[in-house]
């Protein structure tokens, strides 16, 4: 696994596992002009995300990854992830199968913020 | 803005399935020695290297119906990010197969786009 393998599986790892337990400590992953795409709405900003996330109707959620793919984005430094894997909603019965991309950009401190985030559910 | 990354992601997914399904080596004027493909895990740089890819898949016809397209400014000088999800039908086999595909456009100085990043996954059951 190369470099840019590895920080796309810690970026991933941590996100899901955020999602998974601390929903609203996704909040320093984005930015103002972070923009994400959930099932076909909209949103911008890191307020404007979050609130979009931690109000989704559920209590709890796992996510299972399945697949990580990564490319490099040009020549700022950034990233593209793109994740495939399950999700159990408030300890469902059936998992959802769902598709994710994010687009890492650089911060000035060494880490990621998500620039892009595009989240689709594969239904049967 | 929006409505505009919108129109040429679609007709982007438009163009590039149509070219996919009917004359699969004419992809190549979509990419570029920069460009990069991840297919089902597999990494590969570069037109010539994409383009044999591509025409060597183990099927003769091939036909993607597309469910969904999402589009996002990348913020790369004009880029566009597509998400994409849909089936593809094989000839001879009886089920479609379900993917997930998405594509990083880059401007080109003639005023169309090329893929500069590629990845393609088929979503199992």
């Amino acid at each position: 696994m190369d470099q840019a393998d590895q920080v796309a599986k810690a970026f991933v790892d941590h996100y899901y596992s955020t999602f998974d337990t601390n929903r609203s400590g996704l909040g320093n992953l984005y930015q103002d002009q972070s923009m994400l795409t959930f099932e076909g709405e909209k949103f911008q900003g890191s307020s404007n995300i979050l609130a979009k996330l931690t109000g989704l109707p559920f209590q709890q959620c796992q996510h299972g990854i399945t697949t990580v793919d990564c490319q490099p984005s040009g020549p700022a430094g950034g990233m593209l992830v793109f994740v495939s894997g399950l999700l159990v909603v408030d300890g469902g019965e059936h998992p959802l199968k769902f598709s994710q991309m994010f687009h890492l950009m650089p911060t000035p401190q060494g880490s990621f913020y998500v620039l892009n985030d595009i989240f689709r559910l594969n239904y049967a | 803005m929006e409505e505009q990354v919108e129109m040429v992601g679609k007709a982007f997914v438009d163009h590039y399935y149509h070219l996919f399904d009917n004359d699969r080596p004419s992809l190549a004027l979509l990419y570029q020695p920069t460009s990069m493909l991840t297919f089902e895990g597999q990494k590969i740089q570069g037109t010539d290297n994409i383009i044999a890819k591509l025409v060597q898949l183990p099927f003769q016809q091939c036909h993607h119906v597309i469910s969904t397209i999402d589009s996002q400014p990348s913020s790369f000088a004009g880029g566009i990010l597509v998400f994409v999800s849909g089936t593809l039908q094989l000839q001879g086999e009886d089920h479609p197969l379900r993917f997930s595909q998405m594509f990083h456009l880059i401007p080109t100085v003639e005023g169309s786009f090329f893929v500069l990043n590629d990845i393609f996954r088929l979503n199992y059951a």
